[in-house]
């Protein structure tokens, strides 16, 4: 407990000091909540869940709290790179605005291109005002790959044509944290998908500085969410697995907390799609489900307000919150073994077989000319 | 009776430890391959009873010969290198030479004699040699796997180089399908090894494939 009891009080000394900052909005969390018919009872479940979340023990559930009423007192600035703005519409597209969508608006954002309400020079000004009104403060979201081809140039944004590259690298000097939001800004994501034309990277591979990988295509706004509270309750980032990603959120495989789990143990296996082991919920396996070689939380946190996620639905997971998932995973619904080769067109197996095939011919030619070979020995 | 007779000599050739290990071995390898090729994809129907964990026991033997695999890598690794008899060791020597090469290149086109300073001919030791690297490939590659599944114990005794070894790799995806491809050499060589071992004791007059069974070499004297 002596570790936990360090770490509240470093989350005790952090929201200090954020309080005795000045919160930009006018409005506080509490009478947002009220706008939304969010109750205090509510707030309270939904700050034991996060703390759960994030592993930490009970107690500390007063701190995330907290930190979610100073939540705009921490600058956060939000870019998009190269991507489809999925991962903000995993965020913020809620049936009703829920705590997690809430918390999001209530974080000093000052700069979102899918949210704010400027444009052209007046959205730049606005970025450059807060990079340096900010400066050494702020979190750095990025969403999206960053283009490195041709000097960056597949990716140009804004009225004055900087490219993303140049963006990413200027915004991530003065960042006090950088967490890459979804595969695209963590590993590259479709865009660097073989042969990626466009250089594309992720922004760990662009700046000298670490970076929080949130993988995932889109992640969960539990995981988006979840380390914006880790920063803002301590200040600094959590702790990260091999691929920078957090452990709390990936630090088992998405197979380890499956359902479907025990029908994969028990050998009970989908053939396709439709069939009776399919109705009766059998394991995706031999559909292509990746779950075994992917890092995720989505079969405890699910998407959508808990609704659902993939494997629920039906639908092997696909490994998109891997590094190269793209290529690695391909095909979708096949499993990895059954995978197509690059360039071959057949899988592993058949080129095997066609080998072992070759060198039976082979030996059999070998054998019989052994049979007609004079032989010299005695 | 006067019958003529050749003279044969013995020679003993494989210590106890190589056959048995060799054996072991070879069992492994079976097991492994077959377990393997279910893991990759479950053939097997559904069992009658969710009870009846079909892929864990199947899984359950992977693991078991994956670790019987590991421990006669590493010990088959230090007999090489430190056995009292130096035979496999004396067969580096026509390695390095080329004469070695063509003599056993050509005795596999029925040219000539099999020439060897110690056990192994040179292409059969690189083979081996081969062999040996894919074997410590494909153990450190389950290993990580194992590693990632089984978080407790000895799984988490080698995590932190398993969690390294996958990031180098790029991921949990790659870890396993190179353990696939691998899977692959060894059925390749085993067909190959068999023929071999068969095709040389007849063309060659040796004792060969029962010297793995008894260690001794039975071959015509030479004059």
């Amino acid at each position: 407990m002596d570790t936990h009891a360090a770490l509240y009080q470093q989350g005790q000394a952090r929201l200090k000091m954020l309080r005795s900052l000045s919160p930009r909005h006018a409005h506080s969390l509490q009478s947002k909540m009220e706008e939304h018919g969010i109750s205090r009872r509510d707030f309270m479940k939904w700050s034991a869940a996060v703390t759960a979340m994030l592993a930490l023990p009970l107690p500390f559930s007063t701190l995330v709290a907290e930190a979610a009423e100073l939540a705009d007192r921490v600058p956060l600035i939000w870019l998009h790179m190269a991507e489809c703005t999925g991962c903000s519409e995993s965020l913020v597209r809620a049936d009703t605005p829920n705590l997690d969508s809430l918390i999001f608006d209530h974080v000093s954002l000052e700069y979102h291109e899918t949210l704010m309400a400027a444009a052209g020079w007046q959205a730049e000004e606005n970025l450059e005002h807060a990079l340096e009104a900010y400066k050494g403060n702020y979190l750095l979201a990025v969403e999206g790959a960053i283009p490195t081809a041709n000097n960056g140039a597949y990716l140009t944004v804004g009225c004055k044509g900087h490219t993303g590259l140049h963006i990413v690298k200027h915004a991530a000097e003065g960042a006090a944290a950088i967490i890459s939001v979804g595969t695209c800004a963590a590993f590259g994501g479709v865009q660097a998908a073989a042969p990626n034309p466009t250089g594309a990277k992720g922004v760990d591979q662009v700046v000298n500085k670490t970076v929080v990988n949130l993988g995932g295509c889109p992640p969960s706004e539990k995981n988006i969410v979840g380390t914006l509270m880790y920063f803002i309750m301590f200040g600094q980032l959590p702790a990260l697995d091999m691929f920078n990603r957090p452990k709390w959120a990936y630090g088992a495989r998405v197979h380890d907390n499956c359902e479907r789990r025990g029908r994969f143990d028990a050998g009970e296996f989908v053939e396709e799609f439709g069939d009776s082991g399919a109705k009766e919920g059998f394991c995706l396996y031999k559909v292509g489900c990746k779950g075994p070689y992917t890092y995720n939380n989505c079969p405890t946190e699910r998407f959508n307000h808990h609704t659902s996620w993939p494997v629920l639905a039906g639908h092997g997971c696909m490994g998109c919150s891997e590094p190269n998932f793209w290529d690695d995973m391909a095909d979708f619904e096949k499993p990895l073994g059954r995978q197509l080769l690059h360039g071959l067109d057949a899988t592993a197996d058949t080129v095997g077989a066609v080998i072992l095939g070759a060198t039976a011919i082979g030996i059999g030619a070998h054998a019989v000319a052994s049979v007609f070979a004079n032989s010299k020995e005695d | 009776m006067d019958t003529p007779t050749v003279p044969y000599e013995r020679a003993f050739i494989f210590s106890a430890a190589i056959r048995i290990f060799h054996w072991l071995r070879a069992l492994a390898i079976l097991v492994l391959v077959i377990t393997g090729f279910y893991i990759a994809w479950p053939f097997l129907v559904a069992p009658s009873s969710s009870d009846v964990l079909v892929q864990g026991w199947i899984r359950f033997a992977h693991i078991v010969f994956g670790f019987v695999l590991c421990a006669i890598t590493v010990v088959r690794a230090y007999l090489f290198f430190f056995a009292k008899s130096d035979i496999e060791r004396r067969s580096f020597k026509d390695v390095t030479s080329i004469k070695s090469w063509i003599v056993q290149l050509k005795s596999y086109l029925w040219m000539g004699h099999l020439d060897k300073k110690g056990v192994y001919g040179p292409l059969q030791f690189v083979t081996y040699l081969v062999i040996s690297l894919i074997a410590a490939l494909i153990c450190i590659t389950g290993l990580v796997l194992y590693a990632n599944v089984y978080h407790l114990g000895l799984g988490g005794l080698m995590w932190e180089p398993a969690a390294w070894i996958t990031a180098q790799m790029g991921g949990l995806a790659q870890v396993r399908i190179w353990h696939h491809y691998f899977t692959w050499v060894f059925v390749i060589f085993v067909v190959i090894h068999v023929y071999m071992a068969v095709w040389t004791g007849i063309r060659f007059k040796h004792n060969s494939v029962d010297s793995i069974v008894s260690g001794y070499d039975y071959h015509p004297k030479k004059h």
